[in-house]
């Protein structure tokens, strides 16, 4: 560790003591010196700080009262008390009020001060990580909440679709109409079944082990679009591939499968009625050293406004035929944990294009 | 007879729609049915429209991507008296999250929640009481 990171804010009256300080420590640490409080808090405001040293005897304020002052405002910095004499209540007062971590006895010894210091900055790294790591919990617990939301409403939306579906089949007495409810049905329970997958690949996603093995992207491709054929709208569309890969690509499968699934599956979905012809071009270009992926649908496209939100957990652009606004979400985060870049340009009513870098993981 | 009513049904699910649409008609509870796919296309027609329109009542769905079925509400409440005047609202949804319940109940304008699937006889029972 480079002790150059710590910063140290030193207050005294006495000039020739910071100077001292400053002489036997300045290669070890960031210092910066003042004689005056005033200055001291201009300085706090400016810069943060890891260790504030004070003087306690110092004319118009003692180190205890500064540090009494400052703690409130700046509760970050680990606050060390130099003193030359001390009595018990003035070292009860320092801790009480105060909340010093340690006392420096004049005249200092260097290594107890470099001790001191070392200590100081270690508990306010602790404290550091500790506050981030409230932080990232928080976040999660957010997340988890606004997860448990809109799964519980996608989970039980079909259901509800069914029942009333069953509903509506058990007011009817013509037997023969009840093909076209268990159609309803069906239609009903694949939706709930695509939710279902995508929370696993989420899942997977988030948590799960990454498994890295050479992608051969014919292979990938041929099994995503094995696996969506049977979606009515598949055969109304032409998927245009063309992949160059030279050399070896590692990366994760899973992940991989879940890109292509998913932005496969959405050109397929989304595709525009109003078009004589729909295709997707699919265009792969892999080496080594990275890969790029673009594709490219002659579908409904996206909404300028919708652009920028997509990718958000649950945001379902356009009303009628949407999914349940998780498969962007994954696919955003699938190409972040693999450290990549994804890009999206559409005009609505034209098509869009996704471009996606992808680095190699041994890069 | 039973007493007919006007629909507007708001909900961004194509099926729930067709499925609500029949059961009303089929049951002869609606007189008719107007269906939206979205809280802002709904929206657009009562500020139009609503001055011509009979008696209606509003199913109105809460998870609706764009405007949801709160934000409706919000929207509906600046309406002119006239129109309002002429709307009751229910609110019809799968939710089981107590928030949203609460806020269903705590609002003037949603006379009530009920659950998915529409149940006709609870429908008639709450229109005709």
């Amino acid at each position: 560790m480079n002790d150059k990171l710590i910063r140290i804010l030193y207050i005294d009256d006495e000039e020739h003591n910071l100077q001292s300080f400053k002489a036997s420590f300045r290669k070890q640490y960031n210092i910066t010196t003042t004689t005056s409080a005033v200055e001291a808090e201009e300085f706090m405001e400016q810069n943060n700080f890891h260790v504030v040293l004070a003087d306690q005897r110092m004319p118009g304020m003692t180190g205890t009262q500064f540090f009494e002052k400052i703690r409130v405002r700046f509760p970050e910095p680990i606050r060390i008390l130099i003193t030359g004499h001390t009595d018990i209540s003035a070292a009860i007062d320092a801790i009480n009020k105060g909340e010093v971590f340690r006392f420096i006895d004049k005249p200092w010894d260097y290594t107890y001060v470099e001790n001191a210091i070392a200590h100081a900055f270690e508990i306010f790294n602790t404290r550091a990580e500790l506050k981030q790591r409230n932080l990232d919990l928080e976040k999660a617990y957010e997340e988890l909440d606004k997860f448990v939301y809109s799964a519980s409403h996608d989970l039980r939306a079909p259901l509800m679709s069914v029942l009333g579906i069953v509903n509506l089949a058990l007011m009817e007495e013509n037997v023969e109409s009840q093909n076209e409810y268990l159609d309803l049905i069906k239609q009903s329970i694949k939706k709930l079944d695509t939710f279902i997958i995508n929370i696993i690949d989420y899942y997977k996603n988030a948590r799960g082990v990454a498994t890295m093995a050479p992608i051969n992207f014919e292979e990938l491709v041929y099994d995503v679009t094995e696996a969506i054929k049977y979606l009515p709208e598949f055969e109304n569309i032409e998927m245009i591939t063309n992949i160059t890969q030279t050399g070896v690509f590692e990366s994760d499968v899973m992940k991989m499968r879940i890109i292509f699934n998913n932005l496969i599956t959405n050109a397929v979905k989304f595709q525009d009625p109003k078009k004589e012809k729909s295709f997707i071009k699919l265009s792969i270009r892999a080496t080594p050293a990275g890969t790029l992926i673009t594709f490219e649908d002659n579908g409904l496209g996206i909404k300028e406004d919708d652009l920028e939100k997509i990718f958000k957990m649950f945001y379902r652009a356009g009303a009628s035929n949407s999914g349940s606004g998780i498969g962007l979400y994954i696919v955003h985060e699938a190409i972040t944990k693999l450290e990549g870049k994804i890009k999206v340009t559409s005009t609505l009513g034209e098509g869009s294009i996704f471009e996606i870098e992808i680095p190699s993981i041994n890069k | 007879m039973t007493a007919q009513f006007d629909f507007i049904l708001i909900d961004d699910s194509a099926f729930d729609l067709f499925i609500y649409e029949k059961l009303i008609i089929k049951s002869g509870i609606g007189n008719s049915v107007l269906p939206f796919n979205s809280a802002q296309d709904a929206l657009e027609y009562l500020s139009k429209e609503g001055e011509t329109i009979p008696q209606t009542v509003i199913l109105l769905d809460l998870q609706m991507p764009g405007m949801n079925g709160f934000e409706f509400i919000d929207e509906f409440d600046l309406l002119p008296e006239q129109i309002k005047d002429k709307i009751r609202i229910y609110m019809l949804s799968s939710t089981i999250d107590t928030r949203d319940i609460d806020k269903a109940k705590a609002s003037i304008s949603i006379i009530d929640l009920l659950s998915k699937p529409l149940e006709i006889g609870v429908l008639k029972t709450i229109l005709t009481s």
